[in-house]
């Protein structure tokens, strides 16, 4: 059985200006521990699928299951790293942002904060923990964004163009420490971007979203190229040509 | 941050020494009036009623109003605002009354105020929380609703209960917005003070106020408006503080 299977799913959204069908007819089935990448023009959809399967919103079409229940609420076994960074809360340090999870749950003081500083560390912040967000870059609030997810030790990760505002030279920073962090914990990720070749360095699987209205999955590449990845190899070349294909396709309207 | 400090005040001082310059210039170049003193014989006044004890005790008549009217016009606000932003219900069966009260101005009551509570302290303390309580709803409803929709969803994936969305995120958030209205508040209670002591009052500000008009006694008219003036900065200044200690720049834990 898929640890998350979305069948069929359809999000028609019911506005001042009317209805607008986002998503069409997604499906999709993901194992447990594999790391897919959502890949798709701006506005295909790719958020409003993220958001369905964090609980955020509901489908209007189809469902969504998780270990076989349907997905109806947010929970903590799915770990959210919001696109831009609105979500890191202001009057706390980034410390206390990485540690909000477990304050939920209850742990001391103590031990949240030695369990935080563990995820500061693995995400290159040691010794900024002091700072609030406003004093970080967007480069260093998204690490506590993605470390505050981490520390909540969830089962799967949903991450929303996470490195998508960052420059060339961090966002590969960035997507090297991800990858090593996937390999140690080996969570099941759900990555968007429209960034190909971010795409092919850290996926499993790369979906391609078809342009709305009606967004939906248009085709699924696995890659089978070994971790850390080659990126001037010539099969990662080969996997990008035929991601690239699929959404020049998608992009000049070729069937 | 210590320099910035400094800045600040060094500016303060030089604001208040160009404030005073132009009062003294308007008041001998172009006035000359024995109604309108320059600030020497107005701080020479103040000394004066400082040293025979008067001053003091009408400031402190009229801030212990202001300060017991407002604590209790914030303590009743503030639950009232978070309840009319976090519940649809509430908004609908309360804004009615938020919505038709704040045009009613607080000196429109002070004739209510003191057929119920007389000229004593409870008509003023009365008048206060009532200028004070419909400025502190809308702007805590406010500030509940402008949270941001994602601090509330990252909670929510990390476990949140409705309760810890709304102890964790929704109030902390809610605090800069709470301390505006209060800041607002804090300004009508002084317009309110000073109109309530001038009509109904056996001291505060707003009675010296009255008294000097009464006697013609021009310089104490203008030490009570310098010390309204002062007075309201001060409180100003540290409700300023409070915002910005609270919008997490300095390190502020909630
Ligand atoms: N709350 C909403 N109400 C109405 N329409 C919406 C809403 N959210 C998204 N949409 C519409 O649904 C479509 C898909 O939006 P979505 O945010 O999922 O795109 P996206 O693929 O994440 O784009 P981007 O790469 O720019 O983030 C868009 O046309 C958008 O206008
Ligand atoms: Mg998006």
């Amino acid at each position: 059985m898929a640890f998350v299977s979305l069948e069929g799913v359809g999000k028609t959204y019911r506005g001042r200006t009317g209805a607008w069908e986002a998503v069409r007819d997604f499906s999709l089935d993901l194992a447990e521990g594999e790391f897919f990448c959502l890949l798709g023009t701006s506005g295909c959809g790719k958020t409003t699928v993220l958001n369905m399967v964090a609980g955020f919103e509901q489908p209007t079409a189809g469902r969504i299951l998780l270990d076989g229940r349907p997905v109806d609420r947010p929970g903590a076994d799915r770990g959210v790293v919001f696109q831009g960074h609105d979500s890191l809360y202001d009057w706390l340090t980034a410390l206390d942002n990485i540690g909000f999870g477990l304050r939920l749950r209850g742990l001391g003081r103590s031990e949240r904060r030695a369990k935080a500083e563990h995820y500061l560390t693995m995400v290159g912040l040691t010794g900024q923990g002091a700072k609030h967000p406003t004093e970080l870059s967007g480069g260093m609030k998204q690490r506590i964004q993605i470390a505050r997810a981490l520390a909540n030790d969830p089962r799967m990760l949903l991450m929303d163009e996470p490195f998508g505002a960052l420059d060339a030279m961090t966002r590969a920073v960035l997507q090297g420490e991800l990858s090593r962090i996937w390999a140690e914990t080996r969570k099941t990720v759900l990555f968007i971007t429209h960034d190909i070749e971010e795409a092919v360095a850290l996926a499993t699987r790369v979906g391609v979203m078809k342009r709305g209205p009606g967004g939906t999955l248009k085709a699924v590449i696995p890659v089978d190229l070994p971790f850390p990845r080659e990126r001037t190899s010539d099969a990662f070349m080969a996997v990008f040509r035929e991601v690239h294909a699929l959404i020049h396709d998608e992009i000049h309207g070729a069937h | 941050m210590r320099t910035d400090g400094l800045a600040t005040a060094g500016g303060y001082v030089a604001g208040f020494a160009l404030l005073f310059l132009v009062w003294h210039l308007a008041a001998t170049v172009l006035v000359s009036s024995v109604l309108f003193p320059p600030p020497l014989p107005v701080l020479e006044r103040a000394v004066v009623l400082i040293e025979d004890n008067i001053l003091q005790e009408q400031i402190v008549a009229s801030m212990r109003r202001i300060l017991q009217g407002f604590l209790i016009g914030s303590a009743i606000g503030i639950p009232i605002g978070l309840a009319i932003g976090s519940f649809k219900l509430i908004r609908w069966l309360l804004e009615p009354w938020t919505e038709f009260f704040r045009f009613i101005p607080a000196v429109a009551m002070i004739t209510v105020a003191v057929i119920w509570f007389g000229i004593g302290e409870e008509s003023k303390i009365f008048l206060i929380a009532y200028t004070t309580v419909f400025v502190v709803v809308i702007s805590t409803a406010a500030g509940v609703g402008a949270v941001g929709r994602d601090k509330i969803r990252a909670a929510q994936c990390l476990g949140a209960s409705r309760l810890q969305v709304f102890a964790l995120v929704a109030l902390p958030a809610t605090v800069p917005y709470i301390l505006t209205g209060m800041r607002l508040a804090m300004s009508n209670a002084f317009v309110t003070i000073v109109a309530a002591e001038l009509i109904a009052s056996n001291d505060g500000l707003g009675k010296l106020l009255w008294d000097a008009r009464l006697f013609m006694q021009v310089e104490d008219i203008f030490v009570a408006l310098l010390a309204l003036g002062l007075l309201g900065f001060a409180t100003d200044r540290i409700f300023r503080f409070l915002i910005r200690a609270f919008a997490g720049r300095f390190n502020a834990t909630v």
